[in-house]
């Protein structure tokens, strides 16, 4: 019964980005090797993330909101993005499009991130005898964490490789990359600081990365047309 | 390299204890025994089902169900009933008021008597009930509190409506897995002895006179753990510390020194028609017995009724017995408290010992018993039931327990029968003290002492041995092994997991959900990037290649 339940919340966590690979171009053209190579930085990024948050950052003891560390936080969170600028522009790709290369570098980060960070609290806590919604909320955060991922991806390369894009676009594009990235700042503001139970911040979430998932498709849209 | 090590932790993540439980609670198994062989009180230790709120809940399969019963809602028939027709049932919980739990003390002293006294009877028939069956399903006992209170009524509730568990409706799993009970390899009971001797004057060859003063101090009830008997036996052997406390410091002065020896005895396997008592009798030296003047024995005088009880084995005009009871009930006029004499012949070829005197009286040895109780429990009754708590005992019934024993022997042994004076008077250096009946009071209240339960080298036998030492001369302790027709099992205590759980059926349900979604998913993905014809294409493309391979 329990593993039933395991199985359940696993297949919402993991179970979109196998769709998400095999209904889009990506599986036609392989970019399974991106997707990898992509997964491999981001390891090494959380790496790099980790031992910065342990040397800049105090324990705090309090679950309180603290804005100075959190800011803190915030721009160690752009290692991340450093991340993704690395995965995106220094990676030899075999050729693909630049359509499908952000795809799969957004799709790589993404899976590589549920499964360090959701797939041993799944194991050890999905598969208790007591039940709690926990673990379904932590499967559709991990799908909006998806939709976050590629948009931060499909923005990224608009930022960096695309050199012939509408200049009226481009501060608008960095605000919403900036956005994007400071996304998991915002998320522990809304819990901690305006104490926000679980349930509400995930729905903020699947409903914030909705809404950047469009922009940034629209941005994408209006950046293609004048190249054609 | 990283991989390996995140598959490692994996591993060791697996392993972790599953302990996460909505709610932990310490609860205690109704004793299994053997008794010449044949099994009694609860066979299973472990435990592992959903709970229901009461017995005829006729939805439910009940073998594969745990009935939570508060003592409060208890209904001692349909319960014997039920074991009286062996059904199966998966386990049974019942839920003690908090007021017996003698580790909390902020209870309300003003709680409605009656009712209390209502549960109490419950109890004494329940744990008669328990004790007497043969029960193949795990019995457990726990105390009320605001967790279990609010499981409960869960239950309580979905009972109500009839609908069968679900996650959102409070399903509740009870999980205590312990390791199945094992035999509890040759108990063994240990006598206490001091002895504090008389003024024997120069010149005297003769052995002088010896006064026993003996209390049983172990118990025995339907949980082992919560077995305390504040009153059986607790306030006897409170009384015998302070009587020894008290005699101490007249003789350890030459010029009060009695001429007669006291002797002190804590003895155990008292529920057990006093066996450790005719095992220190017999190991007593011959000479010594035959000094022994009288006994008393000192049995459950801690309520707080206006009316003690004389027991005696020897008819009431027996020069000795007259002497004894003249004593007491002079002592008792002063006191305002009532003293009836109860003889009780013996029957030698009976084992059955009711009383703790009657092993003195099989060795021809004068003695009575001191007890609240008018009559002789049955065999394994009244050692410290379930009802027996801090609560229902009184300190100043025993303080007057311990006036009357201790003023009487004292009259006896200096001579002053029949003269009214107070040697233990209040506010003298001898008073009687409060504080030490309260202190050694709360100390057994807290202290389950049941003998196979109570190795030898347990603290509060040595608490006991450490204390008689400080008050007489010369301690002794006899280990003896219990008589043979007992088998105990052990794994008395246990903690009980409390899982809210889900239904196979929410399960399947959500993997339902699940699935559709994913399927939405991959459609949409597919016709927002390819197009709609390729969706069908993917569907139609199997069966037309098909059609080519063959």
């Amino acid at each position: 019964m329990t593993m039933f339940h395991f199985l359940n919340c696993a297949i919402l966590t993991f179970g979109p980005h196998f769709v998400y690979y095999s209904a889009t171009p990506l599986s036609e053209y392989d970019t399974l090797g991106t997707s990898i190579k992509t997964a491999i930085v981001y390891l090494v990024t959380a790496l790099v993330k980790l031992v910065c948050l342990a040397t800049f950052l105090k324990v705090s003891d309090s679950e309180n909101f603290d804005p100075y560390q959190e800011l803190l936080k915030a721009s160690i969170g752009f290692v991340d993005v450093a991340g993704l600028y690395f995965a995106l522009t220094q990676l030899t790709h075999r050729n693909i499009s630049q359509n499908h290369k952000f795809q799969a570098v957004g799709l790589g980060w993404a899976f590589a991130d549920s499964v360090l960070h959701r797939l041993a609290p799944l194991w050890v806590g999905a598969r208790g005898l007591e039940f709690t919604w926990e673990y379904v909320l932590q499967g559709l955060e991990a799908n909006a964490n998806l939709v976050l991922c590629i948009s931060l991806a499909a923005l990224g390369s608009l930022m960096w490789l695309r050199k012939n894009k509408p200049k009226t676009l481009i501060p608008i594009i960095y605000l919403c990359a900036g956005i994007v990235a400071t996304m998991p700042s915002i998320t522990s503001y809304l819990r901690r600081g305006m104490g926000w139970k679980l349930p509400e911040v995930v729905g903020f979430q699947l409903l914030a990365s909705l809404v950047i998932a469009f922009i940034s498709w629209q941005l994408f849209a209006a950046c293609q047309r004048p190249s054609f | 390299m990283l991989s390996s090590v995140i598959a490692l932790c994996l591993v060791v993540l697996a392993c972790v204890e599953l302990g996460d439980a909505a709610t932990a609670v310490d609860v205690y198994r109704l004793i299994q025994y053997d008794l010449a062989g044949a099994p009694f009180g609860s066979r299973v230790a472990n435990l592992n089902h959903h709970a229901v709120s009461s017995l005829s809940a006729s939805n439910a399969d009940l073998s594969r169900t745990v009935v939570i019963i508060p003592i409060a809602d208890l209904d001692v028939s349909s319960i014997e009933d039920y074991i009286g027709r062996k059904q199966p049932l998966g386990g049974l919980l019942f839920l003690l008021p908090r007021i017996l739990n003698s580790g909390n003390r902020e209870n309300k002293q003003d709680a409605d008597q009656s009712e209390q006294e209502i549960k109490r009877d419950k109890l004494v028939l329940l744990e008669r009930l328990l004790l007497h069956s043969n029960i193949p399903y795990p019995v457990y006992f726990a105390y009320e509190d605001e967790h279990i209170k609010a499981v409960l009524d869960d239950v309580k509730r979905n009972d109500a409506i009839g609908q069968p568990a679900t996650a959102t409706t409070g399903g509740y799993k009870l999980v205590i897995s312990t390791s199945e009970a094992r035999k509890v390899s040759s108990p063994s009971i240990t006598n206490i002895q001091g002895w504090l001797p008389g003024l024997k004057l120069d010149g005297d060859s003769n052995q002088i006179p010896t006064i026993a003063i003996v209390a049983s101090y172990d118990t025995f009830g339907a949980a082992p753990a919560l077995s305390v008997g504040s009153d059986s036996n607790g306030s006897g052997v409170v009384a015998l510390l302070e009587i020894a406390r008290l005699f101490s410091i007249l003789y350890s002065n030459p010029k009060t020194r009695g001429r007669y020896n006291l002797l002190f005895g804590l003895t155990s396997g008292g529920p057990y028609n006093y066996n450790g008592t005719q095992k220190w009798l017999r190991s007593l030296d011959q000479r010594l017995r035959e000094s022994i003047d009288y006994a008393i024995c000192l049995n459950s005088i801690g309520s707080l009724d206006n009316e003690l009880w004389l027991h005696v084995s020897k008819p009431p005009e027996n020069a000795y017995i007259k002497q004894i009871f003249k004593d007491f009930s002079d002592i008792a006029g002063e006191l305002r408290v009532k003293v009836g004499l109860k003889h009780k012949k013996i029957n030698i070829s009976n084992p059955r010992v009711a009383w703790e005197h009657e092993q003195f009286s099989r060795l021809r040895v004068t003695a009575a018993t001191l007890s609240g109780l008018s009559s002789p429990s049955e065999f394994l009754e009244n050692f410290g039931s379930l009802s027996d708590s801090r609560q229902f005992v009184s300190e100043t019934a025993i303080l007057r327990g311990v006036k009357l024993v201790a003023e009487s022997l004292a009259r006896h042994i200096y001579g002053h029968e029949g003269k009214n004076i107070q040697i233990f008077a209040e506010n003298s250096s001898l008073a009687v003290n409060p504080s030490y009946i309260a202190s050694w009071l709360s100390l057994l209240s807290r202290t389950p002492r049941v003998a196979p339960f109570l190795p030898k080298t347990d603290p509060f036998i040595g608490a006991l041995r450490k204390e008689l030492a400080e008050h007489t001369a010369e301690v002794s302790v006899q280990h003896e092994n219990l008589d043979g027709i007992f088998t105990f099992y052990d794994s008395t205590k246990a903690t009980l997991n409390i899982y809210q759980v889900a239904s196979v059926t929410f399960d399947l349900l959500l993997l339902l959900v699940l699935g559709s979604y994913l399927i939405v998913l991959f459609s949409f993905l597919v016709i927002t990037t390819r197009g709609l014809d390729d969706l069908i294409s993917l569907f139609r493309r199997p069966p037309s290649r098909k059609v080519k391979t063959t």
